[in-house]
């Protein structure tokens, strides 16, 4: 029937008026998880989304939703009665009350969730009549979630979904979210540069820099398998490269040499024992860490 | 939904330009006693150059009621204001609302670019339809309050023919929506190119009845040679050509 | 009941959830037999991914601690591999305390001892995996 990867880009990229937003991007997200997506502004975060949605149009290389192609019209039509979409800018029609937008939408899926509605109304304390011109922004990013909730899809894009809240309407978000997954067969994906709501609810994992992924996995296995590497010497660190698998950036300082390791520690330290450290200690890194080291984005 | 969205949109620029194309024929109507009256004063007018050759022109039409409505009405008023709206209707597309509109909430809905084209154009075109007949549906209505008449016969010939004219502009300003991303130049453009054809449109003398303004104020029927169906099947087909180009305008293009 | 995990921390959640239900059991908070919140309210109170629940359940089933059943929901272990859970930690402490008197003894002072476990700590899997 279905892949076991809901979402799948292989190679993709998008240029827009010579400029490579994409430059290669090869992600899976499996089916059921909850993928966090992070990368600096600019990173090609939303042109990722645009493109999975059929928003934007590929220059090469594969994007496929539910196993199918992205960027083939019909298909992509197909595509969407499935996902529930929420974009980073919240922008809903501003001439339309909640009501209206809720009808309009409504009226576009089948298998819309009544229930869901009635919750969501109430829980996000939605006003009916009010136009979306004047709703904060908060109130707007609830009412797009509601949108996106309600519709009964199977796979859920959210495009940054908690910027511009302050961190109780964020928490409100991620138990809406959280809540949402427990209950229904769905697959969420949604991009970020809050690392704190990615440890928090993701469970796998992509940091996309400047149009590529230079880290996809599972959150806990990278947890696991990164390790800082801190080794002191006697006198000055020495110049070292090591040949070991995993091994990341070296910094020296005076005496002290630093490696990030994304996984085989004990080979780095086995490598390391030709050089005579005096001491070594190996620590976990935080995903905030890893995101920061593997970043190197300009602009 | 679609639809009730794009009535949402366009409903005000709808109900302005019926409210004024109303008042307008309402206006022409009652002002022909007047008119009536001031007739004998004309030949004493100075008729020097294009204005006064053309206020010639009115006058000697408007001997008869059919004429003075069709000089004064359909070939004056109306066609100015409703290639206006024309310009106006067919503004405003998707590419406009990129920002701030709604365009990617509108695109991540299971409606395919065709359709959400295809109703924006049938509403609009649908509201243009309405401005092309209603207005002058007042004429066989009014008429009588001048002691003269006007046969429904006529309103819809030149119904008729200002739709598909008017269609003509609506079509050109949806077009230039899929290339402008702002709501005002495609309306001024549009508005500037008829402006032109307008100003230029009389200078063809007897081909006059040929021209775009020349179709939409029906003057091959007012002249009595019959519905221009050349001019009505010519109009379709540009319009539709300029639909079609906005339709693949729009599937090209990325948000 | 169970604290909020901490999910900067660099400790995989499921980990930090294990260790609370552990230590739950040790200091009695919860008692043998006793039913365990279920994997969708207790993701929804912590606001967590509710996978990363029923991982942590997995794993304390697969070390006894717990027991899944299925359609009624998670129990402690009645039986006596909780209480050899602690008798475990017990013979670990003596383990950790014999050692550091020993490297005491040889001049080594707590804090490298301290860095000395956590190399040695990280270097190998947590444990997840039984003895």
């Amino acid at each position: 029937m279905s892949d076991r990867f809901v979402i799948e880009t292989s190679d993709l990229r998008k240029q827009y008026d010579g400029v490579e937003a994409l430059r290669g991007l090869t992600v899976q997200v499996p089916a059921g998880s909850i993928y966090g997506f992070l990368g600096r502004n600019g990173a090609g975060k939303t042109t990722t989304i645009k493109v999975l949605l059929g928003m934007a149009h590929p220059t090469s290389g594969s994007a496929r939703v539910f196993g199918t192609p992205a960027d083939v019209p019909a298909a992509s039509v197909d595509i969407r009665r499935r996902v529930g979409f929420v974009s980073d800018e919240k922008d809903l029609f501003d001439y339309m009350t909640v009501d209206e937008m809720i009808r309009f939408t409504a009226a576009f899926f089948p298998r819309w969730r009544a229930d869901l509605e009635q919750r969501y109304r109430q829980s996000f304390e939605l006003p009916a009549d009010r136009k979306v011109k004047v709703l904060s922004r908060g109130t707007r990013t609830k009412l797009a979630l509601l949108l996106a909730l309600c519709r009964g899809a199977e796979l859920l894009i959210l495009d940054e979904p908690t910027s511009g809240l302050d961190p109780a309407m964020t928490e409100e978000v991620l138990q809406a979210l959280v809540a949402h997954v427990a209950s229904e067969e769905m697959t969420v994906f949604f991009s970020s540069h809050q690392i704190s709501e990615v440890d928090q609810i993701a469970d796998q994992v992509a940091i996309i820099d400047r149009g590529r992924a230079v880290v996809t996995g599972a959150l806990d296995d990278l947890r696991e398998s990164y390790r800082r590497i801190r080794f002191v010497f006697e006198h000055d660190a020495p110049e070292a490269t090591f040949r070991a698998a995993g091994a990341g950036r070296v910094r020296r300082k005076g005496r002290v040499l630093t490696v990030l390791a994304s996984h085989g520690a004990d080979g780095i330290v086995e490598e390391a024992g030709a050089l005579n450290p005096v001491s070594v200690e190996i620590a976990p890194v935080t995903l905030k860490e890893i995101f920061l080291e593997t970043v190197t984005g300009e602009d | 939904m679609l639809w009730y969205k794009s009535w949402l949109e366009t409903r005000w620029r709808f109900a302005v330009g019926l409210a004024i194309l109303i008042l307008s024929a309402t206006g022409t109507v009652l002002a022909y006693p007047r008119v009536v009256r001031l007739l004998p004063l004309v030949p004493s007018i100075d008729a020097s150059g294009e204005v006064g050759r053309r206020i010639l022109e009115i006058a000697a039409l408007s001997r008869t009621y059919r004429g003075y409505v069709w000089a004064q009405w359909l070939r004056q008023n109306m066609t100015q204001m409703l290639a206006l709206f024309a310009a106006l209707l067919g503004t405003g597309g998707l590419l406009s609302q990129a920002s701030g509109g709604g365009a990617l909430f509108t695109l991540s809905l299971p409606a395919s670019r065709d359709r959400l084209l295809g109703v924006r154009a049938a509403t609009g075109l649908a509201e243009l339809l309405a401005l092309a007949f209603l207005p002058s549906l007042v004429l066989p209505l009014l008429s009588p309050a001048v002691g003269e008449t006007f046969s429904l016969v006529d309103v819809l010939a030149y119904g008729t023919c200002a739709f598909f004219a008017a269609a003509v502009l609506f079509s050109m300003a949806s077009l230039l929506s899929t290339v402008f991303s702002d709501v005002w130049r495609p309306a001024l453009i549009v508005c500037a190119l008829a402006a032109c054809v307008g100003i230029a449109e009389p200078f063809l003398g007897d081909y006059s009845r040929y021209g775009l303004f020349g179709l939409m104020d029906g003057e091959m029927y007012f002249r009595g040679t019959g519905l221009p169906w050349l001019g009505l099947l010519a109009s379709a087909a540009g319009s539709a050509a300029m639909l079609f180009a906005a339709s693949r305008n729009l599937a090209r293009q990325d948000f | 009941m169970l604290l909020r995990p901490n999910p900067s921390s660099g400790v995989p959640i499921y980990l930090q959830l294990m260790e609370q239900v552990k230590h739950s059991i040790e200091t009695g908070a919860l008692r043998p037999g006793e039913q365990l919140p279920g994997i969708r309210p207790l993701a929804e109170e912590l606001v967590i991914n509710p996978n990363t629940v029923a991982k942590a359940y997995r794993e304390l089933e697969h070390e006894g601690v717990i027991e899944l059943r299925h359609g009624a929901g998670a129990f402690v272990s009645a039986n006596a591999r909780a209480k050899k859970a602690t008798d475990k930690l017990r013979a670990g402490q003596a383990l950790v305390t014999a050692s550091v008197d020993r490297l005491r003894a040889r001049g080594v002072t707590d804090e490298e001892i301290r860095r000395l476990f956590e190399a040695a700590l990280a270097l190998t899997k947590t444990g997840v995996h039984g003895e």
